[in-house]
C-alpha cells in the first residue's frame, strides 16, 4: 500500500464527534427530492402537486443537463413543491403511502457487469438518477457524460468534522462496495484509486485489499483534489472523477437491486448534538425528524447540512439532499461576548494561531459556535491563509486578483486547484470571506468555460 | 446584568437609525466592540470561524509593549534624577517619569483616535485596531522632552499620511508610527535629535550636572575617533550591562535590549511576529557590521571596528527589530521575501549608523525604506512560486 504525505491543512478541534454506533432514524411520513444546497442546479419540474409517484419516479431534472435526474425517494402523492428566494426550487415533497411501490430498473449481476457495454451502463446510472453522485474536478459538479476521466478517486475517510466513518457504512457491505468499484472501472475505463487516511480506515483488515493509497496529513488531506494537486502536473490530468465511499455503495445498490436506493447512513454530531452517533436514514427524510430529541436544549442551534467547514445552513423544515451525509448541530452564538473577553488568556478558545492559551493543549476539543468572533477588517497580511492552504494557493493575494477582475492572474495563482476546504476563511483574523470569493469566482469561470 | 452592558444597552437607541446620533452608529458599535465582542454570526461557509480576530492580534502587541512603558517611565525619571545630581528615589523617579510619559501617551491616543474616527466616519467603516498599536509604539520612540504639540503633529502625520490616505490599516505600505517619528525627525530636528533632548530636566534646571553624560551611546560611538567604542562607552559611564538593560538617555521606551528580546520572544510565541523578519534583521546587522569590520584596515575609525553584536545593544535597533519590522502590514507577506526584507533592514541600519554622520540611528529610516520595497519583494517571490506551481509534483 502506497503512502503519501500531504502538507499544510489544519484539523479542527471540534467537540461532538459522532460515536461509531449506528441507530435507526424514525420512519418519516414524508420524504422529498431536494434541489436546495445543490450547486449549479437549474431544475425543471417533471411532476405537479397531487401526482402519484413511485420510488424512483422522475421528479425534476436539470434544464441544461437532462442527464441529471432527481428521482423520488419514496412512493406516494406529491404534496408540495417548495420554492425559496427568487423562485428557486427547494424540494418536491412526497406524502408516503403504503404499500410503497418502486419503479423497476434492470438488475445487474457480476456476470452482467462483465458483459455490459460502458455506454449501456452509463445509461442505467443516468436513468437510475445517481449520475450526479459522480463529481468531477475542478468544479465538483456532476461529471460530464461524454468525457473519460484521467483518474477516478474514491475516498473512504473524510477528515472534515463530522462525516460517517467507513467502518460504519461499509459494515456488511464489502461485497457491494467491490461491485461498485467494478462499476466505476467499467464506466471510466480505469481502475479507481481508493484512498484511506492514516489513523482512519487504514488499519481495517477487510478493507486492505481495496485501499491503494494511504494519505497522511491534516484536513483536507482526504480530498482527492489535494492528492491530484500533489501528484499530477497538468490541469487536464486533475479533472478526475471523485466519489465518497458511501456513494459507491448507492451506485452498486441501484444496479444490483434494480431499484432506486432509499437509505443511507449519515453522521449526526457537533457541540449541539445530544449523544452524537451515526444514523441510518431515508434519503430525503425531513431534517426535523432526524434531529428530533438529539438537539441540546438551552441555546438556539444552527443545523448544518454537511460538515462545519464546507456544509450549508439548513432549515429544520428542509429535507436531506441526495449528496448529504452529515448533519451538524452548532450553537448559533448570536450574542455579544463577555466583558473584555478578548483580553483573557483564552483557555477554551480554539484557534489555528497561537494567540490563545488553548494552543498549548492541542489534543483537546472545543465546542465552537457560529459566531464570527470578530469584526470584518482589511487584510493585515498575517499569512495564516497561505500557511494553511493545502494546495499552495496564496489566498490573500489570489482573492485580491479575483476582486480586481484579474482572472488570468487568479488562475495562475491556482484558483482551479482550490479544493474549497474553507480553511482560509476559517483562520482569517480579518474575517474575510475568502472561500465565498473563490467559489463565486470558480462558478463564474465555469459559466465562461461552458 | 453587568453595569457596563447596561450602559451600552441603555444608550444604544441614540445611535440606531432615527436616533439623535444615527450617523455615528458605527462609532458606537466600535466603542461597544472594545468591551464586548460583536454578536455577528457567519452567513457563508465555513459555518465556524477561528477565535482570533484583528483586535486580539493587535492587542497582543500592546501587551508586549507594556513592559516598555513601565521601563520607560522609570528610566525617564531615573535619568532626570541623575542629570539633576539627585539620589534616584523610587517614588520620586516614577512620579517624574509618569508626568513626562502619560501626557504624551494621552495626546497620542486622543489625536490618533480623532483622525481614525474622522476617516472611519467619512468612509463609514469600523475603526481598525491597528491604530492602537501605532499609538502605543509612537511615544516609545520619542525623546521624553518632545513638546506635546509636536507629539500631536507627529502622530497626525503618521496616521493620516502614513495610513489613512491609503485606506487605513491593512492598506498602508509604510509603518504609521515610524512615519510620524520620521516626520518629527526631519521637521523638528532641534527637538528630536542632538544630545540634549534625551534627558528630561527637572523643573528649575537648565542643564545637567557636570558629572552626567547626556550623550547617547550612539552619539558617543559616532564621535569617537580613537581607542575603541566600548572604551568610549565605559568612559561615558555605559558598561555593557547598562547598555543591555537600557538605563541610559534615549527614546522613552526603546533603549532596553533585554525587554526587546523578551517582547520578540513573546510575539513569536503567540504567532504575531514572524521569526523570519527578526532573524533576517539580526543576520543583516551582524553580516554587514562584520563585513565592514573585515574590510576596514587597522587605523580605521573605531565605529567601523565595532563588534557586530554590539550594534544590537545600543539605540533603537532592538526595538525596531522587535516591533517595527515585524508589523505584518508594511512588511512583505511571503516567507522568503520576509527574510530578504529583514536582512536589508539590518544591513541598511548598520550602513546608516556607521557611514552617515547626519543620522546617529539608522533603523527607522531603514525600515521605512524597506517598507517601500516590500511589495516588490513579494512580487518577486510570487513569481518564483507561480513558476514552481507548474512543477510542484514530487
Amino acid at each position: 500500500m502506497e503512502r503519501m504525505h500531504l502538507p499544510n491543512g489544519f484539523t479542527l478541534r471540534l467537540s461532538g464527534r459522532p460515536a461509531e454506533t449506528l441507530a435507526a432514524a424514525p420512519a418519516p411520513r414524508q420524504v422529498a427530492a431536494v434541489a436546495a444546497r445543490t450547486r449549479f442546479l437549474k431544475p425543471r419540474l417533471a411532476v405537479k402537486v397531487g401526482d402519484r409517484v413511485k420510488t424512483g419516479t422522475l421528479l425534476f431534472s436539470d434544464k441544461r443537463r437532462p442527464e441529471l435526474r432527481f428521482l423520488s425517494p419514496g412512493a406516494g402523492r406529491v404534496c408540495a413543491v417548495n420554492y425559496g428566494p427568487r423562485r428557486s426550487l427547494q424540494e418536491v415533497v412526497i406524502d408516503l403511502e403504503e404499500p410503497e411501490e418502486a419503479e423497476a430498473f434492470p438488475r445487474l449481476d457480476e456476470a452482467g457487469l462483465a458483459a455490459i457495454e460502458p455506454e449501456a451502463l452509463r445509461r442505467r446510472v443516468v436513468e437510475g438518477g445517481l449520475w450526479s453522485l459522480i463529481r468531477e474536478l475542478p468544479f465538483r459538479e456532476a461529471a460530464a457524460l461524454d468525457r473519460r476521466p484521467p483518474e477516478v478517486v474514491v475516498f473512504l475517510d473524510h477528515l472534515e468534522p463530522f462525516h460517517p466513518r467507513p467502518r460504519v457504512y461499509l459494515e456488511g457491505r464489502i461485497d457491494r462496495f467491490r461491485f461498485g468499484l467494478r462499476v466505476l472501472e467499467k464506466l471510466s475505463g480505469r481502475p479507481p484509486v481508493v484512498t484511506a487516511c492514516a489513523g482512519g480506515t487504514e488499519g481495517v483488515e477487510e478493507l486492505k485489499p481495496f485501499v491503494s493509497l494511504v494519505l497522511e496529513g491534516r484536513y483536507p488531506a482526504h480530498d482527492p483534489g489535494v492528492l491530484l494537486y500533489r501528484s499530477r502536473r497538468r490541469p487536464e490530468e486533475r479533472q478526475a472523477w471523485v466519489l465518497d465511499g458511501q456513494d459507491v455503495l448507492l451506485l452498486a445498490e441501484l444496479l444490483q437491486e434494480g431499484c432506486y436506493p432509499t437509505r443511507r447512513i449519515i453522521a449526526l454530531g457537533g457541540p449541539g448534538a445530544v449523544s452524537p452517533e451515526h444514523l441510518e436514514v431515508r434519503l430525503g427524510a425531513p431534517l426535523a425528524g432526524l434531529i428530533d430529541g438529539r438537539a441540546a436544549g438551552g441555546e438556539r442551534l444552527r443545523l448544518v447540512a454537511g460538515g462545519v467547514l464546507t456544509g450549508a445552513r439548513a432549515e429544520p423544515g428542509s429535507f436531506l439532499a441526495l449528496h448529504e451525509k452529515a448533519l451538524t448541530l452548532l450553537p448559533e452564538g448570536d450574542r455579544p461576548g463577555g466583558l473584555l473577553e478578548w483580553m483573557l488568556p483564552g483557555r477554551r478558545k480554539p484557534s489555528y494561531s497561537r494567540a490563545f492559551l488553548s494552543s498549548w493543549k492541542p489534543a483537546a476539543s472545543y465546542p465552537m459556535d457560529c459566531n464570527r468572533h470578530g469584526g470584518v477588517r482589511a487584510c493585515i497580511q498575517c499569512a495564516f491563509c497561505t500557511r494553511v492552504c493545502p494546495v499552495d494557493i496564496l489566498p490573500q493575494l489570489t482573492y485580491k486578483a479575483v476582486l480586481a477582475g484579474e482572472t488570468e492572474e487568479a488562475l495562475a495563482h491556482g484558483l482551479l486547484d482550490c479544493v474549497e476546504c474553507g480553511l482560509c476563511s476559517l483562520v482569517c483574523p480579518s474575517k474575510i470571506e475568502l472561500l465565498e470569493t473563490f467559489q463565486q469566482a470558480k462558478a463564474a469561470l465555469r459559466e465562461e468555460m461552458r | 446584568m453587568n453595569p457596563v452592558r447596561r450602559f451600552f444597552d441603555s444608550h444604544r437607541h441614540h445611535f440606531e437609525p432615527g436616533g439623535r446620533f444615527a450617523r455615528f452608529g458605527f462609532l458606537y458599535e466600535n466603542i461597544e466592540s472594545v468591551f464586548f465582542a460583536p454578536a455577528a454570526v457567519t452567513t457563508a461557509a465555513p459555518q465556524v470561524r477561528d477565535s482570533l480576530d484583528v483586535k486580539r492580534f493587535m492587542f497582543l502587541v500592546i501587551v508586549a509593549l507594556l513592559p516598555h512603558y513601565a521601563f520607560g517611565v522609570f528610566n525617564v525619571g531615573y535619568q532626570a534624577h541623575r542629570a539633576a545630581g539627585l539620589t534616584p528615589e523610587f517614588f520620586s523617579v516614577i512620579g517624574v517619569g509618569l508626568k513626562a510619559v502619560v501626557p504624551m501617551v494621552v495626546v497620542t491616543y486622543a489625536v490618533g483616535y480623532f483622525w481614525e474616527a474622522l476617516f472611519a466616519t467619512v468612509r463609514k467603516h469600523e475603526i481598525s485596531e491597528g491604530l492602537f498599536v501605532s499609538c502605543a509604539l509612537f511615544p516609545l520612540t520619542l525623546p521624553p522632552t518632545q513638546p506635546l504639540w509636536q507629539v500631536a503633529l507627529g502622530i497626525s502625520f503618521g496616521i493620516v499620511i502614513g495610513k489613512e490616505i491609503f485606506g487605513g490599516t491593512g492598506r498602508n505600505f509604510l509603518n504609521p508610527a515610524l512615519t510620524g517619528r520620521a516626520f518629527l525627525y526631519f521637521a523638528y530636528p532641534a527637538q528630536t535629535s542632538g544630545d540634549a533632548v534625551w534627558t528630561l530636566l527637572l523643573p528649575g534646571r537648565s542643564a545637567p550636572v557636570d558629572a552626567f553624560t547626556a550623550a547617547t551611546p550612539l552619539s558617543v560611538a559616532a564621535v569617537t575617533e580613537s581607542g575603541t567604542i566600548p572604551q568610549a562607552w565605559a568612559e561615558a559611564g555605559y558598561d555593557l550591562w547598562t547598555l543591555f538593560i537600557g538605563f541610559y538617555p534615549d527614546a522613552i521606551g526603546a533603549s532596553s535590549t533585554l525587554l526587546c528580546i523578551a517582547g520578540a520572544i513573546f510575539l513569536i510565541t503567540v504567532g504575531v511576529a514572524d521569526f523570519r523578519i527578526i532573524a533576517g534583521d539580526v543576520l543583516g546587522i551582524l553580516a554587514t557590521a562584520g563585513a565592514i569590520r573585515l574590510l576596514a584596515g587597522p587605523g580605521a575609525a573605531p565605529y567601523l571596528l565595532l563588534d557586530p553584536w554590539l550594534h544590537l545593544m545600543v539605540g533603537g535597533a532592538a526595538f525596531g527589530i522587535a516591533y517595527m519590522t515585524t508589523d505584518p502590514v508594511s512588511a512583505p507577506a511571503l516567507p522568503r521575501a520576509r527574510w530578504v526584507y529583514g536582512f536589508f533592514i539590518g544591513a541598511l541600519t548598520v550602513l546608516i549608523r556607521v557611514f552617515n554622520p547626519a543620522f546617529p540611528e539608522g533603523i527607522g529610516i531603514a525600515v521605512l525604506f524597506m517598507n517601500c520595497f516590500a511589495p516588490l519583494l513579494d512580487e518577486l517571490e510570487v513569481r518564483v512560486r507561480l513558476k514552481r506551481r507548474l512543477s510542484h509534483v514530487r
